[in-house]
């Protein structure tokens, strides 16, 4: 095999190896995208004290379950993102249509709306974020388990929208937290709202987003002191 | 509106009219009293308080309290108008007369600062208890434009570095993959944004 | 019982927490937690209670607990608040016995952003308010600017508006009865609801461009006339909305539990209903015929015929039929519309800045929530000078501490369902 730098090369002459070898857990690759951006596998095989050899192998104990069930794992996740039942306003309507018998979001396993957080892994922020709610609403982002996303939905939540010169409102729900989707709109249609969920379950199989953040740095409050007026 | 000026000749002033309101003003003392025959009275039969606001004539003007009426035994609104010094914003509650004042008082409360007596429940509604001004008051400004707001510059995501196209086009597909940027700390210093505080005050006249 | 070695027993984790804790507070150089918080249950009387001097008499009372009480906290983020409602309730076992609603956690502050936009922009930062009847938000305001600058709309703009605002609160309805529903337990009303609400706005999306926040209305008249597309749509809506709100009403209305859950639930009185300001459908419910399209017709609704409907009992099962009933006369009332609209312009000639002269006005309209009312103060600006506006579901919300003593939690919610409300106009 010939010598490469590119770990996307990498990846898929290695998959073509457990292939032919019969090793691997999910023996077809080529139905997995592994993007440009996606992680090393230095970083993903770091936690097991494993490094990639120059040729194009692996060396190390766990050889190789832990990248494979990753991405068994991941594409779990994808397929089964819970958003949480929170809509704050007039977005929420349109959330509620994207989830009910007209444009059906069960088709790609994100039915369940959680009512509780401790249950979701996407949080759906649909609709004006005011002052007063932004307490609550930080609390309930702080309470879903990692790993989480963040959909922001409408323009009120992505920047500000209509009410930007208001005196009560956050102007952008990312000034109190961090956000992987920005679905645009007022409100956005309901097939937006799905073109930016697909979006974000394109993230999730690449480890973009709040999930490689913590991956990488471990569990922390990300900065957001300071900017709730 | 004839019968209005019969029966209140000396309180009643400025009347006026148009195509569907009748217009009336009261002095702040008389208001309880004359609503209470208002809505009592069967000749007049207001029953229904469809709306109280409060408007603020700026600075150096008066605030006003303005009750709309419905009758079904006249052809028009009856608006009712108070006005209430701006010094001593006081004037007496109508939640005697219509328990749904309450909820209207409490906004005008909140939103104007009219203090309005005898009311059970007259703290803030909108806007958190520790909220110090009056948002409709006419020396309330609103921020004209985002850069003059109080959050201008603290949003991480506005930073500069993404202004650079080949870092942006690769963020443009998840505006998280560097969040929060790998340069800056977590604990951002406070002078990184000297805006922050300072408009915060502008914005909002205590 | 086998002893335990001391060494290898896993230590109690509250017992960790402990540790921690003073280690930490040594740390820091605060004092060693208190011993006297040492109880199990130390901090959890207060929870609830606002961390603050008590304002208000009827604060006070509320946040008194006697023996046996405690505060429940619902919302703002709970499932079937509509929204970011946050209701306090005092209960005695599973009784309510007092109840507190917090609003402000949607306060956008639109009166003062209207106050500071052009009469044309007006129309289009009202439409969040009510956000499940923005064509009644925009009504008002437009007969009231109409008033201030001195203009009529064209006949044939009165038709449609009035099309348009019947057709939203045909869905407006709908939803109601959905949701009510499905705050009782029930899912498959609401999958109906949505199906009948997704026409009607993809309809309202074909004449406006919009599927929520219409912006139709304009000073003077409408955005659009009516067009193909929207009349075939209402055609076939219009054959399919009978079975969608028919399949619904099989549902629901013998249904015996919904019966058992509604009847005789959070009943109001007339009287009660008037002193609280309710209007509506739940003031028609509990048997006072006031609606504004009769007692002060604006628009055409002069020309209409149609009934005043109400319910005689006053609980939530009247309130269910009577939007059952509401949603039968405004199809009625779509036919005649649709029979009598005349040809002509739909939009009288304004200027690009309106700027009426100095003056007061009132609109009032009958939204699906009740009266829905602008006052409208011009100082002779491209600005009003003051833009108040009325919100139906506001001022309804004030009968829940008076309808929720003696109920159970649980009907908390459906008592709620059943007034109505929408988050957006109660905040603004
Ligand atoms: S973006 Fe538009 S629809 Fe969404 S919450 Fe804001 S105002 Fe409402």
């Amino acid at each position: 095999m010939a010598l490469t730098n590119d770990p996307r090369e990498a990846a898929r002459g290695r998959a073509d190896n457990e292939a032919a070898q019969g090793t691997a857990l999910v023996t077809s690759p080529a139905r997995i995208e592994i993007p440009d951006s996606a992680p090393s596998d230095d970083d993903l095989l770091a936690p097991f004290g494993m490094e990639e050899h120059p040729t194009g192998g692996f060396h190390g104990l766990l050889e190789v379950i832990p990248t494979k069930a990753d991405l068994v794992i991941d594409l779990i996740r994808a397929n089964s993102l819970w958003p949480l039942l929170s809509g704050l306003s007039c977005c929420a309507i349109e959330m509620m249509s994207t989830a009910t018998s007209k444009n059906d979001i069960d088709r790609f396993g994100m039915f369940p709306f959680r009512a509780s957080p401790r249950q979701a892994d996407v949080l759906i922020v649909a609709g004006t974020l005011t002052t007063k709610m932004a307490g609550p609403l930080v609390r309930l982002w702080e309470q879903m388990p990692e790993p989480k996303w963040c959909v922001a939905m409408g323009t009120c939540t992505t920047s500000g929208g209509r009410f930007k010169r208001s005196y009560s409102v956050v102007q952008g729900v990312d000034r109190v937290m961090p956000v992987d989707v920005y679905v645009p709109g007022c409100p956005p249609r309901p097939e937006g709202l799905i073109y930016g969920l697909l979006k974000l379950r394109e993230l999730v199989m690449a480890r973009r987003g709040q999930w490689r953040t913590y991956v990488d740095r471990g569990p922390q409050r990300v900065a957001w002191e300071g900017d709730v007026r | 509106m004839r019968l209005l000026v019969e029966r209140f000749p000396e309180t009643a002033r400025d009347l006026w009219t148009d195509e569907d309101t009748v217009e009336v003003q009261l002095p702040r003392d008389a208001v309880v009293e004359t609503l209470r025959t208002l809505r009592d009275d069967p000749e007049f039969g207001f029953f229904m308080l469809a709306d109280a606001a409060a408007v603020d004539y700026g600075i150096g003007h008066h605030f006003e309290v303005v009750y709309h009426l419905f009758s079904d035994r006249h052809p028009a609104w009856l608006r009712v108008r108070v006005p209430v010094e701006r010094a001593n914003p006081r004037t007496p509650s109508v939640t005697s007369l219509w328990t749904g004042a309450m909820f209207h008082e409490r906004e005008m409360y909140d939103m104007m600062g009219i203090v309005f007596e005898g009311n059970r429940d007259l703290r803030r509604i909108y806007m958190s208890p520790d909220y110090r001004s009056f948002p409709q008051r006419k020396d309330f400004l609103l921020p004209d434009d985002a850069a003059d707001s109080s959050a201008a510059g603290v949003n991480p995501l506005e930073r500069p570095e993404t202004w650079d196209l080949t870092t942006f086009s690769r963020e443009l597909t998840s505006s998280a993959a560097t969040y929060p940027p790998p340069d800056t700390q977590v604990d951002v210093p406070a002078e990184a944004y000297p805006h922050g505080q300072e408009s915060a005050d502008k914005s909002r006249p205590a | 019982m086998t002893a335990v070695d001391p060494e290898t027993r896993i230590p109690d984790p509250i017992d960790l927490d402990r540790g921690e804790e003073a280690r930490l507070r040594a740390a820091a150089g605060l004092a060693p937690p208190s011993a006297a918080a040492g109880s199990e249950y130390a901090g959890f009387e207060l929870v609830g209670v606002p961390d603050r001097p008590l304002q208000t008499e009827r604060e006070r009372e509320m946040y008194t607990l006697e023996e046996g009480e405690m505060l429940l906290n619902m919302g703002p983020q709970h499932p079937s608040t509509h929204g970011v409602l946050r209701l306090v309730v005092k209960i005695r076992g599973e009784m309510v016995t007092d109840l507190d609603p917090v609003f402000g956690y949607l306060h956008r502050g639109i009166e003062k952003l209207c106050e500071n936009a052009t009469y044309t922009t007006v129309l289009t930062y009202v439409d969040p308010m009510d956000y499940l009847a923005s064509m009644h938000n925009e009504h008002a305001p437009a007969i009231a600017f109409e008033k201030l600058f001195g203009i009529q709309a064209p006949r044939r703009a009165e038709y449609i508006r009035a099309l348009v605002v019947e057709l939203n609160r045909v869905f407006s309805h709908g939803l109601m009865i959905g949701f009510l529903a499905l705050d009782m337990g029930g899912l498959t009303p609401i999958l109906y609801s949505f199906i009948n609400r997704d026409d009607v706005v993809e309809l309202l999306a074909a004449i406006s461009g919009q599927r929520m926040l219409f912006n139709f209305f304009r000073v003077g008249g409408v955005n659009w006339d009516v067009n193909d597309e929207f009349l075939s749509r209402l055609g076939t809506w219009h054959g399919t909305v009978m079975k969608s709100i028919g399949d619904n009403e099989k549902l629901i209305t013998e249904n015996e539990i919904f019966k058992g859950r509604t009847r005789g639930m959070g009943i109001l009185s007339g009287k009660q209903a008037i002193a609280y300001g309710v209007t509506g459908p739940n003031l028609r419910a509990s048997g006072v015929p006031f609606d504004v399209r009769k007692a002060h017709p604006y628009s055409i609704y002069d020309e209409l015929e149609f009934d005043v409907i109400t319910q005689q009992s006053g609980d939530v099962y009247a309130r269910y039929l009577q939007r059952i009933d509401e949603i039968k006369q405004s199809l009625h009332l779509i036919d005649q519309i649709m029979d009598k609209m005349p040809h002509g312009p739909v939009q009288a000639q304004v200027p690009g800045i309106i700027r009426p002269k100095p003056g007061r006005a009132y609109g009032a309209v009958e939204s699906p929530r009740g009266l829905y009312s602008v006052y409208a103060i011009s100082d002779g600006g491209p600005t009003p000078y003051r833009f108040r506006m009325r919100d139906p579901s506001f001022i309804s919300l004030q009968v829940m501490p008076m309808l929720m003593p003696g109920h159970l939690i649980a009907d908390t919610m459906a008592i709620m369902a059943s007034l109505d409300p929408v988050m957006g106009g109660v905040d603004k």
